[in-house]
């Protein structure tokens, strides 16, 4: 049985459908990015996941049962969605407190959450005084407060800075590693290509892809850039070879289809000279924009219903 | 189920709303029972100890105020995301908000009618003027009047629930209590129904006090009104807050 799974999930607003036919799982012990452009229809899929939003047509299931049908739903789910979460004028403290006792939390754990999330020193502060990156760790820890075997995170990643992004990627790792499925959105891919194993792309309110983050890119370019006296002619042996290699800046090539291994063997093999291979960071960014890019994103989906 | 209420009541402590509105209510109380006791001109056969300790019904529209914030502020500030995270159950949920914010309002009654009871019987003395008031009459008016206002909150909860929107719950709550009702009685027919059984009325019966004259009825119809209107408020918010979608 999947930690997630969404079946069918249609969700209309009025005279937009945010969410169209949308099926997509995750298993236990998988970080799942939730890819696609703002207004794709993330939130409301989330919301629908757990329970906020009721669906037009469809099935949203956590560990096998909707949202409202579980024993212990913050024993089994926690989640961070966009959109305060917290009131201001409440501290920090007082805000998982309130939780912790709506959820039959003990609240020892409260204590033992803000040290977690590095929020200790903050936690008697009114929470409307904190930065954007203690907003989000307040909402994390909210989110861990029953120990959940799944975590929902809507871009969680929104308005961290490098640290925090790389603190965040660090966590999501760690708390995978424990076994826990963990499905999180976002609209910038590299925000998350580093973290998650798994990719569900939507656009428009419906899954155009859901694979390992590896054959995403294996399909559509393992994104290899060469540059060195000898690129030239490299770049005909490839081409004779089938490989999709175009021109890129000052005389380097850059092979789509290839991965760097393939590439450093026929470097090898023919005594080619090049001064640099890399592989290109931009691809990855380039197959979700390809994705979804066939139309401008429509702004009337989840901001505006939201 | 008492987890979700001791939720509720943290939610409610851990904000300066909360002590702001039980700080004018009290402060009001004393500053009118006070000046009142102090200085108003009365003839030494008098008894004013009951108008005085019915003063503190001017905690009627804060309770309605406390009432109608328990649901609107959880939506103006996304709280209530976080809070059907932990009680997905919507109706269980508005159970819980009933039960805490109408204890609330039960315990800000008591406080105000004691407060006003106390600077009442503390300063009149000074005067010698009698403080007197039979118990039988202490008892219904204070019994009317903490019922009233603890009602009172539960019904603001119900509306605020309605209404969801903070400043609309607040002044339609208000609008209804002073305006739109006192309109509606100069209405022939429909206007003396409602200035019998509408909430002004109720609120008349049940606190024994009404402006112009006899209420039209007794404490224990008055209190039941305004029970109905309690629970009639609270089916139509908890029925809505289980269709509503959460988008924020």
């Amino acid at each position: 049985m999947p930690a997630i799974e969404v079946n069918g999930l249609s969700k209309r607003f009025g005279a937009t459908l945010a969410v169209d036919d949308l099926s997509f799982s995750v298993e236990a012990g998988k970080i799942v990015g939730f890819l696609g452009p703002n207004g794709a229809g993330k939130t409301t899929t989330l919301r629908a996941l757990l329970g906020l939003i009721r669906p037009t047509a469809g099935t949203t299931t956590i560990e096998g049962r909707p949202y409202a049908d579980l024993d212990d739903p913050t024993g089994t789910v926690g989640a961070v969605l966009d959109g305060g979460m917290f009131h201001p004028g409440r501290s920090g403290h007082n805000h998982l407190r309130s939780i912790a006792l709506a959820a039959g939390v003990a609240t020892e754990r409260v204590d033992e959450l803000l040290e977690l999330v590095s929020l200790g020193d903050a936690a008697n502060r009114r929470a409307g005084g904190y930065s954007l990156g203690m907003r989000q760790r307040l909402g994390l820890a909210a989110a861990l407060l029953g120990d959940p075997r799944v975590l929902v995170l809507d871009e969680p990643a929104n308005g961290l800075d490098p640290q925090g992004i790389r603190w965040l990627r660090d966590f999501l790792r760690s708390l995978a590693a424990e076994g826990r499925a963990i499905l999180v959105s976002s609209h910038v891919l590299s925000e998350v290509a580093q973290t998650v194993d798994e990719v569900v792309v939507i656009h428009r309110g419906r899954s155009i892809e859901q694979a390992p983050i590896g054959e995403l890119l294996a399909g559509r370019g393992g994104g290899v850039r060469v540059a060195g006296p000898d690129a030239g002619r490299l770049a005909d042996l490839l081409r004779a070879d089938g490989a999709v290699v175009s021109d890129g800046h000052d005389g380097a090539i850059v092979i789509a289809d290839r991965s760097g291994e393939q590439v450093g063997a026929l470097i090898a093999a023919n005594g080619i000279h090049i001064s640099e291979l890399a592989s290109a960071g931009q691809t990855l960014e380039e197959v979700f924009f390809e994705l979804t890019s066939d139309e401008q994103p429509e702004t009337a989906g989840e901001e505006q219903a939201a | 189920m008492s987890g979700a209420i001791r939720s509720e009541l943290v939610k409610l402590r851990t904000t300066r709303t909360f002590l702001g509105i039980v700080i004018a209510t009290l402060g009001l109380i004393a500053l009118l029972v006070g000046v009142i006791a102090a200085v108003a001109p009365f003839e030494p056969q008098e008894t004013p100890g009951f108008d005085l300790v019915d003063t503190a019904g001017l905690a009627q529209p804060f309770a309605l105020v406390l009432g109608l914030l328990a649901v609107s502020t959880e939506f103006r500030h996304g709280t209530i995301t976080p809070t059907l995270l932990a009680t997905p159950d919507r109706i269980r949920l508005m159970a819980a908000k009933l039960a805490a914010y109408g204890a609330a309002g039960l315990i800000l009654g008591i406080v105000a009618y004691g407060l006003a009871a106390l600077l009442m019987s503390v300063i009149l003395p000074l005067r010698d003027i009698s403080s007197e008031l039979p118990f039988g009459d202490a008892v219904e008016l204070v019994a009317g009047g903490v019922v009233c206002i603890a009602l009172l909150t539960a019904i603001g909860v119900g509306f605020g629930a309605v209404v969801r929107n903070q400043v609309g719950a607040i002044i339609g709550g208000l609008a209804w209590m002073f305006m739109v009702e006192p309109l509606l009685t100069a209405i022939p027919t429909v206007g003396r129904w409602v200035e019998d059984y509408g909430l002004g009325g109720a609120i008349s019966g049940v606190t024994g006090s009404g402006f112009g004259g006899e209420p039209a009825v007794g404490q224990v119809v008055g209190g039941l009104l305004l029970l109905a209107y309690a629970v009639l408020f609270a089916i139509a918010g908890a029925l809505l807050m289980r269709r509503r979608d959460i988008s924020a």
